[in-house]
């Protein structure tokens, strides 16, 4: 009898969507308050919660694509391309509003094509958005010879530099305005339900009259657009436009939404979740180099979690499934 | 011939608050037919899944004895080794493989690592005789077979490897009339060869032309088992449900009226499978409000691709002209039919009729929600709960309560939400495909009431079955299709099973 009682203490920790990046997020944070009380400065954590919002700005709309059943690994290029083409545009004399409204529009067209590729002609979004990933790089690598694109005005750099009341950096409001219309959008619309049901089961979603094809190219330029923000607060952050600043960036937003609870297979999805996601894999990045960790390891710690978050998700469907 | 005899005694399977299985014991000798029926949700696939192995012996409370011993410690690899062959509803077959490799993976002969594929030809040639696909050339890929042509390779791979107890999960639903008698052709073999047979279904009609012996299961425990020589379709289906009934259909006079609510004309539906073929072939008819209308005919005959057509879910190569109350609309999308008051309870709820993830309420505001419920962009979600609820009650779904994800219920309140999908939208007019396939008797029974109070509030409802009894006894009118065309209307004592069964073979 005891023994039934501690399963389902664990199984409620595992059906819960947001708890598996939640409960490793806690324990953490344990180990490394034995560790190194450094970790708990008020500016540290600020490190860690900007760090995190970067990754956020994507990851927020991704768990709609995710929960939607779809996928994207064309972000990075976009991010990249986004921030080059801020850059560019502030040194070619461009004023910042116009200058951010046309690097969200670029991204939100490449989204677009995405989603037109993926949705409307029926291919697998891997190879489409792997494909677009490639396109976007090289143009990018091309555009700019491989060299940062430096020279922002001083105007161009406050969306990225600001400090509000000069503490709290101006990014991480970004990621709370972000999450919160997120949230309100995936959990509480009618589009967002529209969402679920169309990664849960396509073909019912089509037969209750959603407009499948719609929604989904939506989400996909969504998340063009997103991808292309970040690389304009990217920019604006560290002063240049650098044509690798989005590499890195794929599997690990992809990690954050997974490890957040939003099943890869489609169909549920939390923001909330993401958010932890995103906040636990900068806290590990943050700790890795806390302890001396080159930032090298990072990946493989980043690629174990991954691993360890699609098997939590597949026990879940196996214990919902069995009811 | 070997001998062999399997038993199970006394076992007991317990799920957290749930007893899925009460004491239930049973044994088989070789040659020998069991047919275990029972409504859904009754305990045979729970009980299969011991026999199988699936559940390893600490899993539950019983034992299992095979030839005398008692065999410690059961599980799969233990189940394969006693010759237990399960055959389950879902065909897994490599599709882009050939036959002969699909029938023998596994089990390829030939010396060492090497295939022999002339035997391998030769064996799968004479297994495909057997089992009516003779026409098929053993090396030609599986791709193209219709699923019940799938379903009986399946079988015949089971068979491959020589198993002692074969089982057998509903293995007609997939089949045409044709390959039921080549199934049942090959499990008579089977059992003349002395392998025991254990058959689950549904249908009363195929355990009484097959079974030696059927055993029936209620909430878990073995109500009753007879020799099928001594027992009648009514005992059984009292047994099953544990109440008397004495009819299945309600007869509450139609509301029929002569008002047209639907008038098709000129549909025409291409094959889905055939290039350049139609399946429907420029067929027109209408629907009266307060009917409903059944189409009979075999499977194949464009049924469900027809409603399909009306409805917006097809419409590459589709020619139709829609009238509803005389007005002619144009549904392009399945959004236009619900617009136009059409709902459509699809043949393959688990394909698309609902959406696994999602909580009961959130499957039955499925369309409601875009559709009626209040707020444009908001959920309400009290609004949305109090709707759900409303229909939770009104067709009975068991469930622990609307939050549960509508994949873990049983076949029948699957169905259940699938209906109140629609409900909750306020349909004019329903059509409904194969409404009660895979459903147990009492559900059955509970569908066809729902299905005439439906049709006394003014809704009109189109019904594609394939279930005669249903057909006959539900339908005011039966259009019967066949070769791509209506061939005959059968109104008042004309609605007989003979009947339609003389219209669907021209």
């Amino acid at each position: 009898m005891k023994k039934e009682k501690k399963n389902s203490l664990l199984r409620t920790l595992i059906v819960r969507n947001e708890l598996s990046a939640i409960v490793p997020l806690i324990i953490i944070l344990i180990i490394v308050a034995i560790g190194n009380p450094n970790f708990y400065r008020l500016k540290n954590i600020l490190d860690i919660i900007r760090t995190a919002s970067f990754s956020f700005y994507i990851a927020a709309p991704l768990t709609f694509l995710l929960t939607a059943s779809g996928m994207d690994l064309s972000i990075g290029s976009i991010l990249s391309f986004g921030g080059v083409l801020y850059a560019k545009l502030i040194v070619g004399g461009v004023p910042v509003v116009p200058s951010i409204l046309i690097c969200l529009i670029a991204g939100g067209i490449i989204g677009f094509m995405n989603g037109l590729v993926i949705v409307k002609y029926n291919q697998p979004a891997f190879i489409a958005t792997l494909g677009t990933q490639y396109i976007i790089s090289g143009a990018v690598l091309v555009w700019t010879g491989g060299i940062s694109v430096s020279g922002l005005t001083a105007a161009s750099k406050v969306i990225g530099q600001y400090y509000i009341g000069g503490v709290v950096p101006i990014p991480i409001v970004y990621a709370i305005i972000i999450g919160i219309i997120c949230y309100i959008v995936l959990a509480k619309t009618k589009w967002g339900r529209s969402l679920a049901a169309i990664g849960g089961n396509q073909e019912t979603a089509y037969l209750a009259g959603i407009p499948v094809v719609r929604r989904r190219i939506l989400v996909y330029t969504i998340v063009g657009i997103a991808a292309s923000f970040t690389g304009v607060v990217w920019a604006a952050r560290f002063s240049n436009g650098l044509p690798g600043a989005g590499d890195a960036v794929n599997m690990k937003n992809m990690a954050a939404v997974i490890i957040g609870g939003t099943s890869p297979a489609g169909g549920s999805g939390t923001v909330i979740g993401t958010a932890f996601g995103c906040i636990l894999l900068a806290a590990i990045s943050n700790f890795l180099v806390f302890l001396g960790i080159p930032a090298t390891a990072q990946q493989l710690i980043f690629g174990a979690i991954l691993i360890a978050a699609i098997f939590i998700d597949r026990y879940r469907r196996q214990i919902l499934s069995k009811g | 011939m070997l001998q062999h005899t399997l038993e199970m005694r006394h076992v007991t399977k317990r799920f957290p608050g749930v007893l899925a299985l009460d004491d239930v014991s049973l044994e088989l000798k070789s040659g020998e037919i069991l047919a275990i029926c029972g409504e859904n949700g009754a305990g045979k696939s729970t009980l299969m899944k011991v026999l199988s192995g699936s559940y390893t012996s600490h899993e539950y409370e019983g034992e299992i004895w095979f030839d005398g011993e008692k065999i410690e410690h059961m599980n799969v690899a233990k189940a394969r080794e006693i010759g237990i062959e399960m055959v389950y509803q879902e065909t897994n077959v490599f599709l882009y493989g050939s036959i002969m490799e699909n029938l023998f993976v596994g089990n390829l002969p030939g010396k060492g690592s090497l295939v022999d594929f002339k035997e391998l030809k030769e064996r799968t040639a004479q297994i495909l005789e057997e089992i009516g696909l003779g026409d098929i050339s053993p090396t030609s890929v599986c791709r193209p077979l219709s699923s019940g042509q799938l379903q009986l390779l399946s079988i015949a791979r089971s068979r491959v490897k020589e198993p002692n107890v074969m089982v057998f999960d509903e293995p007609t639903t997939a089949l045409t009339d044709t390959e039921v008698e080549h199934l049942f052709a090959l499990i008579r073999k089977l059992q003349q060869e002395g392998v025991a047979i254990i058959y689950i279904s549904h249908k009363l009609e195929e355990i009484f032309e097959l079974a030696d012996r059927v055993m029936v299961i209620r909430d878990g425990k073995k109500v009753s088992e007879y020799k099928v020589s001594e027992t009648n379709r009514n005992t059984l289906i009292e047994d099953m449900i544990g109440r008397s009934m004495t009819d299945m259909y309600p007869h509450d006079p139609s509301p029929m009226t002569d008002e047209v609510v639907l008038s098709v004309r000129h549909l025409t539906v291409p094959n889905p499978t055939a290039t350049d073929l139609n399946i429907v072939e420029d067929i027109s008819f209408d629907l009266h409000k307060g009917e409903i209308l059944g189409l009979g005919g075999l499977i194949g005959a464009g049924r469900s691709e027809s409603l399909g057509a009306i409805y917006g879910q097809y419409t590459q190569g589709v020619t139709k002209e829609v009238y509803i109350n005389g007005e002619k609309v144009d549904i392009k999308t399945p959004d236009d039919a619900i617009k136009a008051g059409i709902g459509f309870v699809t043949e393959e709820r688990k394909r698309n009729g609902f959406v696994w993830l999602l909580p009961i309420y959130q499957n039955i505001s499925l369309i409601s929600l875009r559709t009626m419920l209040p707020g444009k962009y908001m959920i309400d979600f009290d609004a949305e709960k109090k709707q759900a609820k409303t229909m939770f009650d009104r067709l009975k779904i068991k469930a622990p309560t609307m939050n549960t994800l509508a994949g873990t219920l049983s076949g029948g309140n699957q169905q259940k939400v699938v209906l109140g999908k629609w409900l909750v939208n306020n349909p004019k007019i329903l059509f409904v495909d194969e409404p009660t396939k895979g459903i147990d008797v009492g559900t059955k029974a509970e569908f066809y009431k729902i299905l005439r109070e439906l049709t006394q509030q003014g809704i009109s409802i189109v019904m594609v079955s394939s279930d005669m009894p249903e057909l006959v006894n539900m339908s005011d009118r039966i259009l019967v299709l066949s070769s791509g065309k209506i061939q005959g209307e059968l109104t008042g004592e004309h609605r007989t099973q003979r009947e339609v069964m003389e219209l669907a073979i021209r």
